[in-house]
């Protein structure tokens, strides 16, 4: 009863107002003449007393007063035990008569509290039947507070909720309408602005019966009753809670379960848990935070405790789930959803600390910060992991056709989506002993490194490039023919330049990597023609022994055998095919013309097998990947 | 923190340990020295816990919360010791080779349920938070003076809620999600639910824990592929993953028996643990007399096994009867003993105030370092299989 006994004198501060005011007395005997500033002592002194209800009169009529006040409250708090209606639900004035029989209790119990009530007597009789009807009254207002909680209570629908996953380049739609995502969206670009603005709000319970439940705790909480009001309100709240999460479709899955689920599965559930996480801190917390400061902000640490109580289990499971994600395996393809995961809980990071800014909410604040860390981390190892599998992944046969091997493409298609996450990768990378709270922090510095190829990202996405590299030049080893491999090198560095130009991907490899890489495959193309066709046009050369009919033949065999196997070889790239065809033209199609030229009068047609014409006709039938064959079709 | 000064003296012997290591060429003479300190280490843990000193008897009784406190640090010591055991162990290649290469991926399984039953326990012991956060307002109640209807019914009033929150079936939350319906007593409808109804017993609908899930269930998954291994066999490391296998379980077991979980039907039936195996005799013998007490719960039908919460149950009941028989002014004698049994409400609401949520946070450390020994175990596997997997 701490309030009380601050308004209340206690018996021992009776004694010393009465021994004051004997002295007063006593003064003002003494004196005929009084001073203005006596007089307005006196004066304030008088106003007083006639405001307090003074406990005077004789024994008998002494307290009979007091009684008829607490029989006229308790009538009324009786009255309504046996009336099957709320009361607040019978209108504004049943209730503000109610709540006025309640005061008029507490003044009741108010008015004996400075007597003693150690000894059985009058007092003692009305200040238990005052505490009974006390007891009965709260009761009540429980029982109203839940029902008004429960009935009033409103759900904003979650609808029209756009989530951006950039790593696919879609938009995650489940076809939602549109409230929402302009609240939620404005929130997460409010960092640093005011926070009070309106938007972020929602109103949890109808804002037309605030007033009624905050009149509730009102008088329960000058009754003493505030605990109970509490534990009241904690359960309607924290259930309501809960039932808004099965409206959102968050299921509550065990670690355990979550490791089962398959990779479909647990992505589609990740984006879920990202958009709940967004609409549950920054919207519905932030509004059950503002419910609880409107309603139990004027009684001292109580809002804290509610709204802690509210949603720390709520809160948990949100970050088991995480927990349970960053504690599977590390697989590539889960990069992205870390990624997409830690940004959401860093976005969210500074909301989670001044919801939970209490010290009795350290405990979710840790926990929250846990993860986000183990979050990075995980994101950070898979991200090495990947770099590892590259490097150690072996092939036993050559791939066929020479043609673009399904590493490359899966690696360069990953590493293209990367560049979007980069400022979080550079913090993750940067220093891997950083503490990531401190490195979360920075994100909202905004430290741009992303027209920079000197940045961490650039760094790993170079250094991954040239463990494919390595690995590609393992792979063209399996090829028997030399030729092939160049073509293999040729086809595969080629594609790697290309989805590095085509891609954000060039601000982190600069223009020396992509000069470079042009420069090497095209070194592979110089060194496929040499390895090629150097031996075959060497055939025409005459080295003295051979005769000119001789050398016709072995240029049409060589040529022949060229045609057949290169035909079946891939270049997909229509563009660098038709380069090669052209360098290989040049190399051919002089000599051979040449060739022809000097020497067509010395030999019959019948042994110039292929004109200048065939033959770059036929040279553009090279690496389109479809075998044919020269010996009969072409025979003329 | 208790656990603090086992670790301590625990990381001391690591590291020097580790400098003998460096001086050493017997591998296996080493591995069969840390394996032999290992189960030492085990055995003496136990062994404190089963019989503490004299002055500790009185205050730490078995399942108070000082106890499991104590409990946890030993767990917690174990695994770290399991793990220098496992990760400094001389030859890596061993973890890729029968029988650790079943044996290990049993143990994280293992591991996985811990970390589910972890988060079981932890919202069990918000439970039992909430039920005192009851018993204060009865305390306070019960502690004016003068007593008389208004403050007995106050109390009596939480006192029933207390007792609801606790005594809420394991089995019945199953059934609830969050689709239960809300009905208010006697107004506005038709439904007869009673007034204390709409406070203080839905606690139990825990948001962590999934809705199928089952507390005796994953004890039973958690042990029921251990065995120890054959004392013939070169075991190597197949005997700490034993030892840590059969502390984990018995560890997860008690703190499901000592707070209100999720279904914990059958719970009295506990592993077996050779008893030939001199490390493990402490936690048989724990093993059994938890057991007993939990057959006598099971009858009464109680939330847990937690001293405080018994004992916070024990006083509930007795002082519900009191307010149900109460007529002012009360008898003199009646009134004195109902004084003692609120200060001793009181003082256990104090206790669990003070213990509950330090041992929330062990729990939540036990949670991390299983995570943390997980990953690093998978990570060793990993090194020591470097079977290159295309990933494509």
């Amino acid at each position: 009863m701490c309030n009380c006994q601050t308004i209340m004198p206690s018996y021992e501060a009776e004694q010393h107002i009465i021994a004051a005011t004997q002295h007063i007395l006593k003064a003002l005997g003494a004196s005929k003449n009084l001073s203005d500033e006596f007089k307005r002592v006196l004066t304030e002194l008088d106003s007083h007393l006639s405001t307090m209800t003074i406990i005077t009169e004789t024994e008998g009529g002494r307290f009979s007063e007091i009684e008829e006040q607490l029989k006229h409250a308790e009538r009324k708090i009786i009255r309504w035990e046996s009336d099957p209606c709320l009361i607040w639900d019978s209108g504004p004035m049943e209730a503000t008569e109610y709540l006025q029989a309640v005061n008029e209790i507490l003044i009741v119990i108010e008015s004996l509290g400075g007597l003693s009530l150690s000894e059985n007597g009058k007092p003692k009789e009305i200040a238990l039947r005052a505490q009974n009807a006390l007891q009965r009254a709260m009761s009540r207002l429980e029982e109203e507070l839940c029902h008004i909680l429960f009935q009033h209570k409103q759900y904003f629908k979650p609808q029209y909720v756009l989530l951006h996953s950039r790593a696919e380049g879609v938009f995650y739609d489940e076809s939602f309408a549109s409230v929402e995502d302009e609240i939620v969206d404005e929130t997460s670009q409010r960092d640093g602005e005011d926070r009070e603005s309106a938007e972020c709000y929602l109103d949890l319970v109808d804002p037309c019966v605030i007033p009624n439940i905050k009149s509730i705790a009102n008088v329960m909480s000058a009754s003493n009753y505030i605990q109970e009001f509490c534990e009241a309100f904690i359960d309607i709240q924290r259930e309501a809670l809960y039932e808004y999460l099965s409206v959102l479709e968050m299921e509550k899955l065990s670690i355990e379960d979550v490791l089962k689920l398959e990779w479909d599965c647990l992505s589609r559930k990740i984006k879920k848990w990202i958009w709940i996480m967004k609409v549950i801190i920054s919207v519905y917390l932030a509004s059950e935070k503002r419910l609880c400061d409107q309603i139990l902000g004027d009684f001292g640490s109580f809002n804290s405790f509610c709204f802690i109580e509210i949603s720390k289990d709520s809160v948990l499971c949100l970050l088991n789930f995480g927990q349970a994600i960053t504690t599977g395996p590390q697989k590539p393809e889960k990069l992205f959803r870390l990624l997409d995961m830690y940004e959401i809980m860093a976005d969210l990071h500074l909301e989670m600390d001044s919801l939970f800014s209490e010290d009795n909410g350290s405990f979710i604040r840790i926990e929250y910060h846990k993860l986000l860390s183990g979050l990075g981390a995980s994101a950070r190892e898979t991200f090495m992991r990947f770099g590892n599998a590259i490097a150690s992944d072996a092939s036993i046969r050559p791939f066929p056709g020479g043609g673009i091997h399904p590493l490359v493409k899966y690696v360069m298609n990953y590493m293209r989506l990367l560049p979007d996450y980069c400022d979080t990768f550079n913090l993750l990378l940067k220093d891997q002993d950083i503490d990531e709270s401190n490195a979360v922090v920075e994100i909202d510095n905004g430290q741009d490194f992303s027209s920079s190829t000197s940045c961490p990202m650039a760094y790993h996405l170079r250094s991954i490039a040239s463990s494919l590299e390595s690995n590609l030049i393992d792979k063209s080893k399996l090829y028997k023919d030399d030729s092939l491999q160049y073509i293999f090198l040729m086809n595969n560095i080629h594609y790697m330049v290309k989805k590095v130009k085509d891609s954000d991907l060039r601000l982190f490899f600069g223009d020396e990597w992509i000069r470079k890489h042009i420069g090497k495959f095209q070194q592979h193309a110089t060194s496929y023609v040499r390895a090629t066709w150097s031996s075959v046009v060497s055939m025409l050369r005459d080295d003295g022994n051979t005769n000119l009919k001789e050398r016709y033949r072995r240029f049409s065999i060589a040529f022949e055998e060229v045609y057949k196997n290169q035909t079946r070889w891939c270049i997909p790239d229509l563009q660098l095919r038709e380069d090669l065809q052209i360098s290989t033209s040049q190399k051919v199609i002089p000599a051979y013309r040449n060739f022809v030229g000097i020497n067509n009068r010395n030999v019959s047609d019948k042994h110039v097998k292929y004109t200048t014409d065939d033959l770059e006709e036929l040279l553009l039938d090279l690496f389109v990947g479809s075998p044919r064959s020269l010996h009969n079709s072409r025979r003329r | 923190m208790p656990a603090t000064e086992y670790q301590s003296s625990f990381l001391r012997r690591i590291s020097i340990r580790r400098n003998q290591v460096i001086s050493m060429d017997g591998n296996h003479e080493q591995e069969l020295e840390d394996l032999e300190l290992f189960q030492k280490h085990v055995a003496d843990w136990f062994a404190g816990l089963l019989s503490p000193s004299e002055e500790l008897i009185s205050s730490e009784p078995l399942m108070s919360i000082s106890w499991l406190r104590k409990l946890v640090d030993v767990f917690l010591c174990c695994e770290a010791e399991f793990n220098t055991v496992l990760i400094m162990g001389r030859d890596p290649s061993q973890i890729c080779k029968p029988p650790l290469d079943r044996l290990i991926p049993e143990l994280m399984e293992r591991a996985v349920k811990a970390l589910d039953i972890c988060n079981a326990v932890s919202s069990g012991i918000d439970s039992v938070r909430q039920c005192k956060r009851f018993a204060e307002i009865a305390v306070s109640a019960l502690k004016q003076k003068p007593i008389g209807d208004g403050q007995v019914k106050r109390a009596r009033k939480a006192l029933s809620s207390m007792l609801t929150a606790m005594t809420i079936d394991d089995k019945e939350n199953n059934c609830k999600g969050a689709e239960r319906t809300w009905s208010f007593g006697r107004r506005g409808n038709t439904a007869g639910a009673n007034k204390e109804r709409a406070v203080g017993n839905f606690r139990s609908l825990s948001m962590i824990v999934a809705k199928n899930w089952s507390a005796s269930k994953q004890i039973l998954a958690m042990y029921s592929n251990l065995v120890a291994p054959r004392g013939g066999e070169p075991t190597g490391l197949a005997s700490p993953v034993y030892i840590l296998s059969s502390v984990m379980v018995f560890v997860m077991w008690a703190l499901v028996a000592a707070v209100p979980c999720q279904e914990r039907s059958g719970l009295a039936t506990h592993f077996q643990i050779p008893r030939h195996l001199a490390w493990a005799h402490s936690i048989i013998a724990l093993q059994e007399r938890i057991a007993e007490e939990w057959k006598k719960k099971e009858k009464k039908c109680s939330a847990g096994l937690l001293e405080e919460l018994q004992k916070m149950e024990k006083l509930g009941q007795s002082l519900i009867e009191f307010t149900d028989g109460f007529q002012f002014p009360g008898e003199t004698e009646k009134m004195d003993e109902v004084t003692a049994q609120v200060a001793e409400l009181a003082e256990i609401c104090w206790r669990i105030e003070e213990g509950l949520v330090p041992l929330q946070m062990q729990i939540r450390e036990v949670f991390h370092r299983i995570v943390r020994s997980r990953t690093d175990i998978l990570e060793l596997v990993d090194n020591a299989g470097k079977v290159s997997q295309p990933i494509v």
